[in-house]
């Protein structure tokens, strides 16, 4: 393994959180806010360490799948620990686990808060907390590829271990232009919404964070109302949005383009669309019982469906009151989540495309043993490969759901919580049911459980095999032993 | 929108490759460093990832010809296709499409001999940049290099008018151990010693440069001026009557066909029944044997001790190597070796194999050099240029059209950066090895030689 590159990436991630921990910074100075200073004081020492990492560029830039996983793994975990130390320095959150946790969930965009009380924190942990889904959504190692030159070596790797999706596709032949064109489109969209908040009336840091939380699908909310105290009109563009960024970016690139027929036309996007009209309208039949209008019901029905759809977890109802049916839909589409290429987790709609072919091949196999179908996907077939390891991620997700569902009961909660608490890590949604539900909080767990669900937030955001590769016992073993020789052969040339 | 790179100031060219065989491979790795925006269209998922993992390049699955793959790859923002497919009839479809659907150049690998002969008609007719056949140009340059065979390498220079020529300083040479400077006019003649490789470092020399035994030393001349400089040197140069080919693909009928022009008599060596009677047919005058090229008692029966030059060109690179050694321990014939893939490379290098020439880096560098004269030419007045030892030294062609800082000038007066050489001066025909007190005017090209890269300018050369 090319130990030293990792280092360089690392360093690298390093040196850009320090220039993204200014903004918050400057939050703290324009409201005179004392928090500040652990900000400035945890950009130095993350730039310090940023230099000391990446001062010297590798002579070895080549860099294979493993070092890719490999470095988007330690580069999240070592993001995450950096950015959680205002929280802890501040005492705005006491418990370092704690801190870690409310950073990872913020970095993860998964939005799940182990705060009880928001409205009492100073604005420029506020705005951390929600610029780390604004961070976290796009991807650090995609900011990274957007703005340094990593000549040599395979960039994609980097990219692919970072993106969610089962497959990367690039829109232009370099990653770097690639990587600055969803930046575009990213910031773009964010700020097109932050307009349409302004215009709703909101305060501007609060229209940015919530812009923020949007963007990045994530869903920490700066009242602890969640987004259920603002105007009809503020809910609906919150909405919207939401759906917006769910979509896979390469529709936005093709609307760019002005390839309009092929932007509407994406066998995903249409389906993502389907999903959220589909699950909108059984839950306003099961829930419509005449205490709301219809238009509030419906309001709150999409808000509610896109928000868990696309894994950003705002809430403008508790909805963990509503009949069984209509959480069972919302436990559904958690499930399947936002379509790959977007900011958003879960298993991704194109994913669930391509299970549910499979299953209906298979299904037509037992009618016509013979049968030869290719499974098509966009229009283009897919081959034996692609398809199976869609079957292998469903598999491995469902398998770390298992131990992780495991661990959590042990301590002693109902089934439900535990349940909707590792779904919801996992999947980057945010808010679960019962004692996780949109108006408790996170904080309630043991220790342990913290941990467990901090994993799973990281693995549910990297794709899974990131994490799991970070922790497979071979890849160490084989860099000690690589490294041993490495050295020998040093000592042998003196 | 995103096409300019910073780093290099200049635009990179959006570039469409078809196929991604050993040649659509060595292009990308090749266009890829250069800095291009490199889009790939192969039949194959799996051979597209092996490139897509290796290169930062888009790949794209479908058949290269179709308008709807084409579109998908961007045709209309391209600014060159290149077909390198398997199928000749393809590369031509994809490049008449292409024309048609987008304002790009096109360039074809068409290598059937049956087309071979109608290149210069297709080229023109389907308005394409460039034809290019791998095989048929490893055949010119093993000609260039039997007609000879003193030279490792030959390679034509200046549109014909001159040819780069290779050779290494043997053990206990006359060259060994002296200075450029003192070689003087009776040695050197109307050679110009332009670069010289040593120990994988290239240098280019000027008057104080000291020659050493095992130097490879490239040279720009013309044929004559090459034999008579070998001479004078003392090194053999043994005009070549006969010629040994072992494998009878494509490569060996376009190289025996051009032998036979020169008055050299071919004696080709297939294994295949069949096509030992096709090569019958299409070359009368050569001797054609069946049997097994690699079988030592045949090439023993066929006197391979006493052939003037061999060349291996079956399609297997261990054979073609193999064959080389046998013969360089059993005659003095010139050897030619064709190596089809680049692994290996500093391994190949130190076998003593005489000259080697792989055809697929031929190709890949014709392209390149079309490509870096197409991408230079948009806001520079190069001609055209060519890469020597690897892409490690670069020779230039720049065309003087207005009076500037360089123009009028003494050479010796020109302030001009290290490491480069003003090689030759093409004045409305003539060439001119040029001396300190030759000047450069308007209306010439100018051939320059040097390790720098990115010049887009004449004025480039100075300081």
């Amino acid at each position: 393994m090319n130990g030293a590159m990792v280092i360089y990436i690392l360093g690298s991630v390093l040196k850009v959180e320090a220039f993204f921990l200014l903004f918050p910074c400057l939050v703290a100075l324009v409201y005179g806010e004392a928090a500040g200073r652990w900000f400035v004081l945890t950009a130095v020492l993350s730039a310090a360490a940023g230099f000391l990492l990446a001062g010297k560029k590798p002579q070895n830039t080549v860099f294979y799948l493993k070092e890719g996983c490999v470095s988007t793994a330690l580069s999240w975990i070592v993001m995450s620990v950096v950015g959680c130390l205002p929280f802890y320095w501040s005492e705005a959150i006491p418990s370092f686990t704690d801190a870690l946790f409310e950073t990872i969930s913020g970095f993860t965009t998964t939005g799940a808060s182990i705060l009880s009380d928001v409205e009492c924190l100073p604005w420029s942990i506020l705005f951390w907390r929600s610029f780390s889904h604004w961070i976290g959504g796009m991807g650090v190692l995609v900011f990274l590829l957007a703005i340094i030159p990593l000549s040599g070596g395979s960039h994609m790797n980097l990219m692919r271990a970072e993106s969610p999706g089962p497959s990367v596709g690039k829109l232009v032949p370099k990653v770097r232009a690639t990587a600055r064109i969803l930046y575009m489109i990213y910031f773009g969209l964010t700020v097109v919404e932050l307009i349409f908040l302004l215009i709703g009336g909101m305060p501007f840091l609060e229209a940015l964070m919530i812009s923020f939380g949007t963007a990045g699908t994530g869903g920490f909310g700066v009242r602890n109302s969640s987004i259920g105290g603002y105007s009809p009109y503020i809910q609906w563009v919150v909405a919207v949005f939401m759906v917006l960024f769910g979509v896979n970016f390469n529709a936005y690139y093709f609307i760019l383009l002005k390839r309009f027929k092929q932007a509407f036309s994406m066998e995903e996007v249409k389906g993502y669309f389907l999903i959220i009209a589909a699950a909108s309208a059984v839950i306003f039949i099961n829930i419509y019982d005449r205490t709301m209008t219809a238009a509030d019901t419906l309001r709150h029905v999409v808000f509610q469906v896109s928000s868990l759809m696309t894994s950003t977890g705002f809430a403008t109802v508790d909805f963990d009151l509503w009949p069984s049916a209509a959480k069972v839909v919302l436990i559904i589409i958690m499930f399947i989540g936002a379509c790959a290429g977007s900011t958003g987790g879960g298993l991704k709609v194109s994913r669930v495309l391509i299970l549910g072919k499979s299953v209906r091949r298979e299904l037509n196999a037992y009618l016509h043993p013979k049968s030869v179908k290719t499974i098509k996907m966009e229009d283009k077939p897919l081959d034996q490969s692609a398809i199976s390891s869609v079957g292998v991620y469903f598999t491995t997700f469902i398998l770390i759901f298992g131990v992780s569902f495991f661990l959590i009961s042990l301590e002693g909660n109902d089934l439900e919580t535990n349940f909707t608490a590792v779904l919801t890590t996992l999947n980057n949604m945010g808010p679960g049911l019962a004692k996780v539900g949109p108006t408790q909080n996170f904080g309630g767990l043991s220790v342990l459980s913290k941990y467990v669900l901090m994993f799973d937030m990281l693995a549910g955001r990297l794709e899974l095999f990131p994490m799991l590769v970070l922790f497979h016992p071979l890849l160490w073993k084989e860099a000690w032993n690589s490294g041993k020789r490495r050295r020998a052969i040093q000592k042998n040339k003196r | 929108m995103f096409a300019k790179d910073r780093k290099q100031g200049k635009r990179g060219l959006n570039i469409i490759i078809v196929g991604c065989g050993k040649v659509g491979a060595s292009l990308t790795e090749q266009l890829y460093k250069e800095g291009h925006d490199i889009t790939l269209v192969d039949r194959s998922e799996s051979r597209l990832r092996s490139l897509t993992d290796m290169y930062d390049v888009m790949g794209i699955v479908g058949n290269g010809a179709s308008y709807k793959v084409q579109v998908e790859a961007g045709i209309d923002k391209a600014d060159l296709m290149i077909a390198v497919t398997d199928s000749d009839e393809l590369n031509l479809l994809c490049c008449t499409v292409a024309k048609r659907v987008g304002d790009c150049a096109a360039i074809a690998r068409v290598r059937t001999p049956d087309y071979s002969d109608e290149v210069s008609y297709l080229k023109e007719k389907l308005g394409l940049a460039m034809i290019i056949n791998p095989e048929m140009e490893a055949a010119n340059e093993i000609a260039r290099v039997l007609s000879l065979p003193a030279a490792l390498g030959v390679n034509s220079f200046a549109h014909g008018q001159a040819e780069m020529i290779r050779f290494k300083i043997p053990e206990g040479n006359r060259l060994n151990g002296q200075k450029i400077m003192t070689l003087g006019r009776n040695i050197s003649g109307d050679i110009l010693i332009c670069a010289i490789e040593r120990e994988k470092q290239v240098f280019i020399p000027d008057g104080n440069f000291k020659l050493q035994q095992g130097d490879v030393v490239s040279f720009i001349s013309t044929v004559k001026a090459a034999k008579n400089f070998f001479e004078r040197i003392g090194i053999e140069n043994r005009p070549v009557h006969n010629t040994m080919i072992v494998g009878g693909g494509k490569a060996a009928y376009y190289l025996a066909k051009q032998l036979l022009e020169m008055g050299i008599a071919v004696k080709i060596i297939e294994n295949r029944r069949e096509r030992c009677e096709e090569l019958s047919v299409l070359l009368p005058n050569a001797t054609i044997i069946n049997g097994d090229g690699t079988d030592e008692e045949i090439l023993r029966e066929e006197e391979i001790a006493y052939v003037d030059s061999l060349v291996p060109l079956t399609g297997i690179d261990e054979e073609n190597i193999l064959l080389s050694l046998h013969a360089r321990e059993v005659s003095d014939a010139k050897v030619i070796t064709k190596v089809n893939r680049n692994s290996f490379h500093n391994l190949i290098d130190k076998l003593d194999l005489g000259s080697v020439i792989y055809p697929k880096y031929i190709t890949a560098e014709a392209i390149i050099a079309y490509v870096r004269a197409k991408q230079a030419s948009m806001d520079s007045n190069v001609e055209t240029l060519y890469h020597m030892f690897d892409s490690r030294a670069e020779a230039i062609e720049f065309r003087v059209s207005a009076k500037s800082d360089v123009t009028d000038v003494p050479l010796k007066d020109l302030a001009l950066k290290d490491n480069l050489l003003i090689a030759c001066i093409n004045r409305s025909g003539k060439m001119i090895i040029p001396g300190g007190m030759d000047s450069i005017q308007t209306g010439d090209t100018v051939v320059v030689v040097t390790t720098h890269t990115g010049f887009q300018n004449l004025e480039d050369i100075l300081k």
